[in-house]
């Protein structure tokens, strides 16, 4: 299988740049798929779960992000996102507890923007919680 | 002259506040190289992100987005609003009064602008001139954070998408030099194009046309919102690296003053001490040589009686 060149970029770290054979990213309507030799295109990037394999044999990595911009150019692959975690570095203790704690403050909160924030969270902690999972899933195949 | 001992406590507690002076330095300047480090570290994601979005531009031939400035529009000051960053204490210098005269400023032109203040400094002084800001909005200016910085931009462009304001500023300070830094304000939000598109005809030279997924306006949207984060961010590192500054440079002349007044009270106090002894020893010569007078007095009288 083809390779091409990926670079995952957070604002505060980068999280992977180097071959890769394949990488899902979720859009804002679903997730796409993109393999070598993908046309030239720019998309808007949402909260969830990007994985990509850097080798036809290798594990598939799972990273969750939050939202930001993809672009495809010339075979280059570049996600420029506000904030990715990495699923082997996410502390899943901490996400479950994140996600009670902006659950229950979405029961509690009256106000708009705090329950818009609220929802953000949960939603942040949910993809955390779900690349940690399928990334662990993967180890048991493996 | 005071006596030995009043100098003596004035001398401890001098050196109890350079004690405190010093360590608020100290502190200070490592705080400082902490939030420059972080900069630094989204530096890169940042410069892609601009890079990208010229292209953006380069690919479409009318670019447009609400968070664009249009110049013909009448009347575009009528909704302001205004981010003031200042620190969240005192004992920095003239920090914290610089960004406030510029706030003040602001508000006697646009007695209508709605304030969004960072720093507990700012917020009190508002309370107590009574000026209003909005109350909700409560983010500390302490050693900033990429989390924080998209909250405040979320909270403004919330604000702008809903058409409650349609001008945002930002009142914050930067360093110039090591010593100096200056305030200054700057438009957040509409964006000016001109900023995006200095070098957009070679690029559409140079570029094939990108496929827009899903669609060109949204993409720009989300582009836009992502950099809004960033500049906010930028801004509060930049001010909290002129705040540190501030308070190092405010910290430095007060420790020097300590300096000068320990070198003063001592000086003093060893002056008090000597005139003490020397009125000791005039004092024990002085008893000493009327003991003397008493003693041959008696014997002269002995030898009289005898």
């Amino acid at each position: 299988m083809k390779e091409f060149q990926i670079k995952i970029l957070a604002s505060d770290k980068l999280i992977y740049e180097g071959p890769c054979v394949s990488v899902t990213v979720p859009l804002s309507d679903g997730s796409m798929g993109i393999l070598a030799g993908h046309s030239n295109m720019i998309s808007a990037v949402k909260t969830g779960v990007i994985s990509y394999k850097t080798a036809q044999d290798a594990k598939s990595e799972k990273v969750a992000v939050s939202a930001g911009l993809l672009k495809v150019e010339n075979n280059e692959v570049l996600v420029l996102v506000d904030a990715a975690e990495k699923a082997e570095s996410i502390d899943i203790a901490r996400a479950m507890r994140a996600e009670e704690a902006a659950r229950a403050k979405l029961l509690n909160e009256q106000r708009k923007r705090e329950k818009m924030a609220a929802e953000a969270d949960l939603e942040r902690a949910i993809m955390r919680i779900k690349a940690s999972n399928m990334a662990n899933t993967l180890h048991h195949k493996n | 002259m005071a006596n030995a001992n009043e100098i003596k406590t004035r001398i401890q507690s001098v050196q109890d506040t350079a004690k405190i002076t010093n360590a608020m330095y100290l502190i200070s300047s490592t705080k400082m190289q902490r939030a420059k480090r972080s900069l630094e570290n989204t530096r890169p994601y940042y410069e892609s992100l601009l890079h990208e979005i010229e292209r953006v531009f380069a690919s479409a031939d009318d670019p447009e987005s609400k968070y664009f400035y249009d110049p013909d529009k009448k009347n575009p000051d009528n909704k302001v609003a205004c981010l003031v960053i200042t620190a969240d204490r005192g004992l920095a210098g003239s920090y914290n009064m610089n960004v406030i005269k510029e706030a003040e400023r602001m508000f006697r032109e646009h007695p209508k602008t709605k304030f969004f203040v960072v720093g507990d400094y700012g917020r009190h002084y508002f309370d107590r001139h009574g000026i209003p800001y909005v109350k909700s909005f409560d983010y500390t200016a302490n050693v900033p954070h990429i989390r924080e910085a998209r909250d405040i931009s979320d909270v403004l462009l919330d604000s702008y998408d809903s058409g409650e304001i349609n001008m945002v500023y930002v009142i914050y300070t930067v360093m110039k030099t090591a010593i100096t830094s200056e305030v200054d304000t700057i438009r957040f939000l509409p964006f000016d194009r001109g900023d995006f598109m200095s070098s957009e005809e070679k690029l559409k030279k140079e570029l094939g046309r990108f496929e827009f997924f899903p669609s060109y306006k949204e993409v720009l949207d989300n582009a836009l919102r992502s950099i809004e984060t960033g500049f906010v961010y930028s801004t509060l590192v930049y001010s909290f690296c002129a705040e540190q500054n501030a308070r190092m440079g405010a910290m430095d002349s007060a420790n020097k003053n300590a300096e000068k007044l320990l070198a003063e009270l001592r000086l003093q106090f060893n002056r008090a001490r000597q005139a003490g002894i020397t009125q000791e020893i005039t004092e024990i010569a002085a008893g000493e040589l009327a003991q003397k007078r008493k003693r041959i007095k008696k014997q002269n009288e002995e030898v009289e009686t005898s």
